[in-house]
């Protein structure tokens, strides 16, 4: 007992210390922002100052404007594209991964990962470099003798995000996908093999709906990073290539409406917490089941 | 996995082999053309050739921004490994209240950072903190933590409980168990968190754009200068970034990976 007493003193001073940061950090600096922010969505502008006042004019404007639904609904497809594009080209490379043995299957998983750590404004701008008129792939284009000049298909556009997007964020998807089928315990598929079954049966009827779960929380991943990218459009989008995120940044820049930005950045969140919401509850209910 | 056919396996390669030609594309455009001369937009492939790198050097505007993301990177790591750390230790082994305070802590992460960022915007200009160099470590910190924060944890939930019973039946106090027998075990994992926050921190943009005040960091320096088309030493700079994050990520996986295999084969 006495040996015990002696521990007491000191412990309770530090859990005290750090019961206190332990609430404080992430409440000053996490939650009270949001709440304020949400807040602000209620407020107006006049001329210039934020006007006090709650009112619900910013979501009546955002629901009401001819021009914020529509770009709004178009980042939404634009940003599940890049998740189909991401997957349809990760889903092949993991699977190839998990037919590796010890060593080089971990190996060239890092090799595909590492490019997530990789300075994320200069990969857009060399993206940028490569899909421009006098970029590499327009020239490999005109060389190969597919087109016949260099098109302006890939630049400063919608497709230009599509592409950019896609690229940067395709190790986003390897990672949940490879760790799904991963974990996919090899007794079932020799199961499968003995009674009988071709390789393909065994992918369509066992690996696949096994992998499923990771495939949610894949796209959800690349969908949730690409609708809150901001910087990628600005930078390859050019004049027609306009997303919700532009909207929202311009509104804190050029446009001076803080309370009009804060609600459409709920509207964006709001988006973003089904996306996660739906990718948890996929990424998990058959994970489980296991 | 079973043996696939041939054709199979020769077509998960070739995808394999499309998607790291893809992911690594745009790594080796700068780094090759950073040893060539471009004049009129055309590459002089003829003369490969280190001026790129000599311009880089007298480049004030771009040597100012490296000390602020390196001075940034600093900050951000001691305070999030700090306040990380005593985060894992108070949150390891408590159920109540560990669920919400968890969620709130990953939420910068989990939110897009043009959010995180706006709330932080609009939360320094209500409590009149200017934008400045605080300001960014701040934004960096509450976006980092939780990456300190999981791997801590981690390391924490991993760590076997009899070292510590053992420390106290051999009649250490609680200060010396905690300085002998957690912290060294917790050192690589902290170490790896660090460096993963300072990675992290050193790329950060998004958020970076929107907090901060006069000075910049690397990264917004870069795309404010992307905008307008940037002179050839940006490519050497590139180069040499993209070195510097290769070895943080050969440095983190020698922190983090092998202890985490270790313990799945147990």
């Amino acid at each position: 007992m006495s040996a015990a007493a002696t521990i007491q003193p000191p412990e309770r001073r530090l859990s005290l210390l750090v019961t206190v940061l332990a609430f404080a950090l992430p409440v000053i600096f996490v939650l009270v922002p949001l709440a304020i922010f949400l807040v602000y969505s209620f407020f107006s502008v006049d001329q210039g100052t934020i006007v006090y006042a709650p009112t619900l004019g910013n979501y009546v404007r955002f629901f009401t404007d001819p021009i914020f639904l529509p770009v709004f609904w178009n980042t939404i497809v634009l940003c599940l594209s890049v998740a189909v594009i991401c997957i349809l080209l990760a889903y092949p490379a993991a699977y190839f991964l998990t037919t590796l043995r010890g060593r080089w299957r971990y190996a060239l998983l890092m090799l595909l990962l590492v490019p997530l750590l990789m300075s994320y404004v200069i990969k857009i701008y060399a993206i940028r470099s490569i899909l421009g008129l006098n970029g590499f792939l327009n020239k490999a284009l005109v060389a190969l003798g597919i087109l016949q000049q260099p098109s302006t298909l890939f630049v400063f556009n919608m497709n230009a995000i599509l592409l950019t997007l896609s690229l940067l964020l395709i190790p986003f998807a390897i990672l949940p996908i490879f760790l799904s089928l991963e974990r996919i315990p090899q007794t079932l598929l020799r199961a499968s093999d003995d009674l009988g079954a071709s390789g393909l049966q065994t992918f369509l009827r066992i690996t696949l709906p096994l992998s499923l779960p990771g495939v949610a929380s894949a796209a959800s991943f690349v969908f949730v990073l690409a609708i809150g990218d901001f910087l990628t459009p600005q930078m390859v989008g050019g004049i027609s290539g306009f997303t919700f995120g532009r909207i929202l940044y311009s509104q804190f820049g050029t446009a001076y409406n803080w309370p009009f930005g804060a609600a459409l950045s709920v509207a964006l969140a709001i988006v973003v917490i089904c996306a996660i919401l739906i990718g948890e509850r996929f990424g998990r209910s058959r994970g489980t089941s296991i | 996995m079973s043996a696939l056919p041939r054709p199979a396996t020769i077509f998960l390669a070739a995808i394999t082999t499309l998607v790291a030609v893809l992911l690594y594309s745009p790594l080796f455009v700068p780094i090759v053309s950073s040893f060539f001369t471009i004049s009129h937009g055309d590459v002089d492939w003829s003369s490969p050739t280190l001026s790129t790198y000599r311009a880089l050097a007298g480049n004030d505007d771009i040597l100012a921004a490296l000390r602020t993301t390196l001075i940034v990177g600093i900050c951000t790591v001691i305070l999030s490994v700090v306040s990380g750390t005593l985060l894992a230790l108070y949150y390891h082994g408590r159920r109540s209240g560990r669920s919400i305070l968890q969620f709130i802590i990953f939420l910068p992460f989990l939110m897009p950072p043009i959010i995180s960022g706006l709330a932080l915007l609009i939360f320094f200009r209500e409590i009149g903190l200017e934008r400045s160099l605080l300001t960014v470590v701040i934004g960096h910190t509450v976006f980092v933590l939780a990456i300190v924060y999981r791997t801590v944890l981690m390391r924490l939930q991993s760590m076997s409980r009899t070292l510590v019973e053992a420390s106290y039946d051999l009649g250490a106090t609680g200060w010396q168990t905690f300085w002998r027998i957690i912290l060294p075990n917790l050192s690589s994992a902290m170490v790896g968190g660090a460096i993963l926050a300072f990675a992290l921190s050193f790329d950060e943009t998004m958020i970076t754009i929107l907090v901060t005040g006069t000075q910049s960091t690397l990264p917004v320096r870069l795309w404010a200068m992307m905008r307008l088309g940037f002179s050839p030493d940006i490519n050497a700079l590139v180069a040499l970034i993209l070195m510097f994050t290769v070895l943080l990520c050969v440095l983190a996986a020698r922190f983090l990976i092998p202890r985490q295999m270790a313990a799945e084969r147990t």
